[in-house]
């Protein structure tokens, strides 16, 4: 059972994403902020990452370049998933080394459950 | 022009006699009005040495007239000059209105002219204009859109993911009833988030930032991958679907794929959503030497003729469109018309109510 790592500060968005994942069958761990995402990413390593962009405190791009520069974390699969889409910060997203950039208002749950398998296999 | 003492003075001999008592004077007041320009003004002579530098172009880069009689080559070794000198070459190449970032906090509109007497060059021009404010409005501008999208999509999003998860009976088991009233919620949200998108087009557009990556492609292959992305759409209206493409080989044009995409994007969702069902469609592409030619005929319901001048404005919907189709907001064409003509390129159409429309558009090759 494969196990992701959830970085989002929306509850409700939480919830959703987090419900879909269970249903089909992923081992889901949540974090509310950057710090809380890095913390538990080091005590039990994911096999994928979903980042959120705007969070308080760290934003998702500083995440993303933290967990790049670690040798021991940078393997991990990272997928951002943000309502930020404006080329800059898509073209700032993958050149720091996410695998995905999804736009949440473009995809349906089922669709991102789809390109995380695509990551997993 | 320079000429204030004349401004109450006969006008009619301002020809014969000159406003200046004699060339020392004459030469002064040129000065004077070179020393007073915002813009900074450089000027190099025939031996490419720097001539006249007037107090703007000596601030903008915080030098000391020490650099009179330095040539460009020797810019090179000023940190705020090495750019200049890059831009220009050390043979001073004419430019126009070019973009110099010479720090974070400061950018230049560089224009280089030959300085010419009878056709005879005596050196160089150079203007240097401070667009510092306009590029942070710019940037004020980008971060403001960026920021508008975040907010208006975040709450779309947890909408039509809530309604998706319900409507998916992943809560629970839904009447037939409620099933339907959910996804007519969702289809409602969704046409909320595409407006999103296409305001945010719109702002783009009309800001002129849209950034082009203009590469060299087969306008051919991109029209065929959005044909592709419609195949499901045209079988499920039954639409007889015809793809010409002139025999000869197209010549590769320089385009924005992804704009371009959108273009016909745009223009083959109205052909179908506006096309009767078992209707038809017929896209041709055609070359000449100078230019690539494109038309979408389609058999559908038309463009009223009195609404006919009205089709690339933001916003306009046809009254017939409206009725046959609730959903679409007008900005389509609108976005399209200014992605075909920052190409450089020209968009038409004809119609008959009740018959169809052919939209055209016309690229240069060069």
């Amino acid at each position: 059972m494969a196990k992701i790592l959830l970085i989002e500060d929306e509850k409700t968005l939480r919830f959703l994403i987090v419900q879909t994942l269970t249903q089909e069958g992923f081992e889901v761990e949540e974090a509310v902020d950057g710090e809380e995402g890095i913390q538990k990413l080091k005590n039990n390593k994911p096999d994928l990452i979903l980042l959120d962009l705007v969070l308080p405190g760290m934003n998702g791009f500083e995440v993303l370049s933290k967990i790049k520069k670690d040798s021991e974390l940078e393997s991990i699969p990272v997928v951002i998933l943000s309502n930020l889409g404006q080329e800059e910060e898509i073209k700032k997203g993958m050149n720091l080394g996410a695998t995905d950039y999804l736009i949440k208002a473009h995809f349906t749950l089922d669709q991102i459950v789809a390109r995380i398998k695509k990551f997993l296999k | 022009m320079i000429n204030q003492k004349g401004a109450g003075e006969g006008e009619e001999d301002n020809s014969s006699s000159s406003p200046f008592v004699d060339d020392q004077e004459k030469k002064e007041e040129i000065l004077t009005i070179i020393d007073n320009l915002a813009d900074g003004l450089m000027v190099f002579n025939k031996e490419g040495k720097l001539s006249l530098i007037n107090p703007a172009a000596q601030k903008i880069f915080e030098l000391k007239k020490e650099i009179l009689g330095k040539s460009i080559v020797e810019f090179s070794n000023f940190p705020n000059l090495k750019n200049l000198f890059y831009l220009l070459g050390k043979e001073i190449k004419e430019v126009f209105r070019k973009e110099l970032e010479i720090t974070k906090n400061l950018i230049l509109e560089i224009t280089s002219l030959p300085l010419l007497k009878e056709e005879k060059k005596l050196g160089s021009l150079i203007i240097l204009h401070d667009i510092t404010r306009e590029k942070i409005v710019e940037r004020m501008k980008t971060e403001f859109v960026s920021i508008s999208a975040h907010q208006l999509r975040t709450p779309l999003s947890e909408i039509k993911w809530t309604l998706e998860t319900l409507a998916k009976e992943k809560l629970g088991k839904l009447t037939k009833e409620q099933k339907e009233i959910l996804e007519k919620a969702y289809d409602s949200n969704k046409r909320m988030l595409i407006l999103v998108d296409d305001l945010l087009d719109v702002v783009k557009i009309e800001e002129g930032r849209r950034l082009y990556k203009l590469t060299f492609s087969n306008l051919e292959e991109v029209i065929q991958s959005v044909i592709e992305s419609y195949q499901e759409k045209i079988k499920e209206k039954q639409i007889k679907f015809e793809f010409r493409v002139s025999s000869k080989k197209l010549p590769k044009i320089k385009i924005d794929v992804e704009k371009m995409s959108l273009v016909i994007q745009n223009l083959l969702d109205n052909a179908i959503r506006y096309n009767l069902p078992g209707g038809m469609i017929t896209i041709t592409l055609n070359s000449t030497e100078k230019e690539i030619e494109f038309s979408i005929e389609d058999s559908g319901i038309g463009i009223p003729e009195d609404q006919q001048q009205n089709v690339f404005e933001k916003f306009f919907r046809g009254s017939n469109a409206v009725k046959m189709e609730t959903e679409g907001n007008g900005l389509g064409l609108f976005i399209v018309k200014n992605i075909i003509e920052a190409h450089n390129g020209k968009i038409w159409f004809q119609s008959k109510e009740g018959k169809g429309t052919t939209f055209y558009f016309k690229l240069p090759l060069k």
